[in-house]
């Protein structure tokens, strides 16, 4: 069975960015909110929290987007970015808005997307475990 | 992280320098806003002038290891006319720091009500702000934060008591975190700046991140799985309710008691076990501090319900609570939201409500001044209306209040600041009172007086060495302010670890350097309180604190007044005398 992330319990998040950081410093060796795999969106009205990362599809549409075959399905879900020079750094970025639970950000600097590689930091240094890392039967998230 | 953002809002000009001079030599944080004060401020400048700046600056570990989030505040307060110094959490300081400012200065006044929405590379944009005018902080900062940004976000905003220029106004971070102390959101209102947004697309860079990546497990174990900060993690500031009302420590009615009988349902166990609703952390600390409360009232019939979610800490329970004899669970927490809802600091709002409900008891205030207000010990509904009287100024009686002082004579024995700050809600004994009365910024966090007194509970120490304690103290807090260290985290950060800590980040000093660097900035805050008229000799110390028994039993008044006459000279010498500077 695959070891993929899954947010299980968004209630319990408080907003700290700890598995943000820990997603920055894994892919870019840097604290940043911008270069993170995971994105923690703050609610306006009341402190709750809306975690937005890859929730592991086997059938992608990031991938189905990408003209290029850039980004090609793991067979655990989810994608990588098989071979960098096949991803054209393309104007449009059709892979970015294809995403339907808006999980995959852009990064400007390098001009690729940025793919979460299911390393499970994240998940490890999130203190409420709000992220469940291991083996997972199917890549749905949960129903909340 | 060595450039500092400069921002004229007469002008409405914005450039940058590179100071990296400066942040070699004091880190960052206080140590670089205080050099910076002394050479912005001009001498003996009227703090409502264009002239006093505002300045935000950030050390280096913050953002980078687990609860390092502290941004200094400084400015010339208008409470107490010399060094204004406030510290908050939130995430604006890892704001600050992913778009690369080791400090922010903010200098002039706008011709208009503004906000300032500030970027990466020095872009920083004048908006109006004339629609937020009258609007409660946490509101305005509804408005300014953006769904799904991908940046780093951070708002700070000020409320009414800001634009109409009360002395002990604040300054809210998104929404749970507060400059709350000796005036800046005042300073704020004085510039006609209402709130700042900082947007961030940018990365701390770490020089080693291997180094860095071992040591930050070593940190996060000790914060998350050892017990140094699960006070904080669990109930909460609050937690001193119950342990303070044990030991005869907890000011209550205006400090005339050291215990409160009714103390249990404003405890953080029984905030906790009854109404807590969550806990709100600054960016990238794992504890969360912040206890936020729910409370569901019936506004109409039928189930029409008002939903509140009111956060809550040690020091307003405190203020607002016990010291006004005030145990009703909800009606505390009102009392901290008007405070919020107006942006005040809700611990000198506290000190000064319980004096005037002392002073009406004596009738030396009456229903005249009040404006047919009668305070009484645990009515929350009439300090609800007292605050907005603070605020609102409808008579030279509120208007006295509302910069900070008393306007009768006879009851300043019982107006319970020293220095012009609100006292902090320890009546633990004689280092608790020695250490607001001698710490710079006149807080008990300036060096922790009440803990010392906590720790030698019932035994004497000569007042020697109760004074050299604190200034020791306060020099070491001096390095964790100047890296960005919160304070809650100080039992894990001692100066071997943050020496050990600076390394991967390619600063290399030892311990020992450390040490000599916070007490150079320990200098140059006293230097600034002196060239600003500060003197020990004139301050305010209530008599109160040697009338009711401390946690301690009686404060001895000779023998504090010894402790602070040997804290005064050592102290002058000490501002005085440049420490030798080993980098
Ligand atoms: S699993 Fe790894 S790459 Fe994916 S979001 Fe978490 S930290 Fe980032
Ligand atoms: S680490 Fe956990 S609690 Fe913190 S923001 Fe991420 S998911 Fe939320
Ligand atoms: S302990 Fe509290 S104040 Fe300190 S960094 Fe953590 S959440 Fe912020």
């Amino acid at each position: 069975m695959p070891i993929k992330i899954r947010v299980d319990h968004p209630d319990r998040c408080m907003g700290c960015y700890n598995c943000v950081f820990a997603c920055s410093r894994e892919l870019y060796g840097v604290i940043s909110k911008r270069f993170s795999a995971i994105q923690v969106h703050d609610s306006k009205t009341s402190n709750t929290f809306l975690i937005r990362v890859c929730v592991g599809c086997t059938d992608p549409d990031c991938a189905n987007a990408c003209p290029y075959e850039a980004l090609k399905p793991r067979p655990e879900g989810g994608v990588e970015l098989v071979n960098p020079d096949k991803c054209k750094k393309c104007e449009d970025r059709p892979c970015i808005p294809a995403c339907p639970v808006n999980a995959l950000p852009w990064d400007p600097i390098n001009k690729k997307p940025i793919i979460c590689t299911e390393c499970g930091e994240c998940a490890k240094y999130c203190p409420h475990e709000v992220i469940f890392y291991g083996e997972v039967i199917e890549a749905t998230p949960s129903p909340i | 992280m060595e450039k500092v953002l400069f921002i004229d809002l007469t002008e409405r000009k914005v450039w940058s320098e590179e100071k990296g001079e400066l942040f070699k030599k004091f880190l960052g944080g206080s140590g670089v806003a205080i050099n910076l004060l002394h050479e912005l401020c001009p001498e003996k400048e009227d703090p409502f002038s264009p002239e006093n700046p505002i300045i935000f600056a950030v050390g280096p570990l913050l953002g980078v290891y687990p609860s390092c989030t502290k941004t200094i505040a400084m400015f010339k307060s208008p409470l107490t006319g010399n060094l204004g110094e406030s510290h908050a959490g939130g995430r604006f300081g890892t704001a600050l720091r992913c778009a690369g400012y080791g400090a922010v200065v903010i200098k002039g006044v706008s011709a208009e009500p503004v906000y300032l929405d500030i970027y990466d590379n020095d872009k920083v944009l004048f908006k109006r702000a004339a629609s937020f005018l009258g609007l409660p902080p946490r509101r305005i900062i509804d408005y300014l934060k953006r769904e799904d940004v991908l940046g780093l976000e951070s708002v700070i905003a000020t409320g009414l008591a800001s634009e109409k220029f009360v002395a002990f106004a604040g300054v809210i971070v998104d929404k749970h975190f507060y400059f709350g102390r000796l005036g800046l959101g005042t300073i704020f209102g004085a510039k006609n700046l209402k709130a700042i947004r900082i947007t961030s697309d940018g990365k701390i860079p770490i020089k080693n991140v291997d180094e860095y990546k071992i040591l930050y497990d070593e940190i996060y174990e000790k914060i998350v799985k050892t017990d140094a900060m699960a006070k904080y993690h669990n109930l909460g500031t609050p937690q001193n309710v119950h342990s303070l009302n044990e030991i005869r420590g907890l000011p209550t009615r205006n400090f005339l008691s050291g215990y409160f009988e009714e103390a249990e349902t404003i405890s953080g166990e029984y905030f906790a076990d009854n109404i807590l609703l969550r806990k709100m952390p600054c960016s990238h600390c794992p504890i969360g501090c912040k206890h936020v409360a729910l409370v569901k009232e019936q506004f109409a019939a039928q189930h029409e319900l008002e939903v509140l979610e009111l956060p809550y800490d040690y020091e307003p329970i405190y203020s607002l609570g016990s010291n006004l004899g005030v145990s009703d669970t909800v009606g505390v927490l009102k009392l901290i939201s008007t405070c919020d809802l107006y942006g005040l600091d809700a611990m000198i709002t506290g000190n000064l409500l319980a004096w005037v409900t002392e002073a009406f008891m004596r009738n030396l205030v009456t229903e005249k001044e009040t404006l047919g207000l009668k305070p009484k010990w645990g009515y929350y509904e009439t300090y609800i209306k007292m605050i907005e009287n603070i605020v609102k100024m409808p008579n030279s009686f509120y208007a006295s209040l509302a910069m900070g002082k008393v306007p009768v004579k006879e009851g300043e024995s019982f107006y319970m600041t020293i220095g012009g700050n609100g006292v902090a809600g320890y009546h633990t004994g004689l280092a608790q009172v020695l250490g607001t009365a001698i710490g710079a910024r006149h807080s008990h966090v300036s060096n922790a007086g009440y803990s010392l007194d906590q720790k030698y509970l019932g035994k004497e120490l000569p007042p020697e060495e109760i004074v050299d304690t604190l200034i020791t103290e306060e020099q070491k807090r001096c390095i964790l302010e100047s890296c960005g260290v919160c304070l809650f985290a100080r039992r894990v950060y001692d100066l071997e670890l943050i020496s050990k800590a600076l390394n991967p980040l390619g600063w290399n000093y030892s311990a020992d350097e450390l040490r000599e660097i916070g007490k150079e900035i320990y200098r140059l805050k006293f230097k600034f309180k002196f060239r600003e008229g500060f003197q020990f000799e004139t301050l305010h110390i209530p008599e109160r604190f040697f009338e009711t028994p401390s946690a301690n039993g009686l404060i001895s008044k000779k023998k504090f007044f010894k402790a602070l006459n040997y804290a005064a000279k050592r102290i002058k010498e000490l501002a005085e005398i440049p420490v030798v500077e080993k980098k």
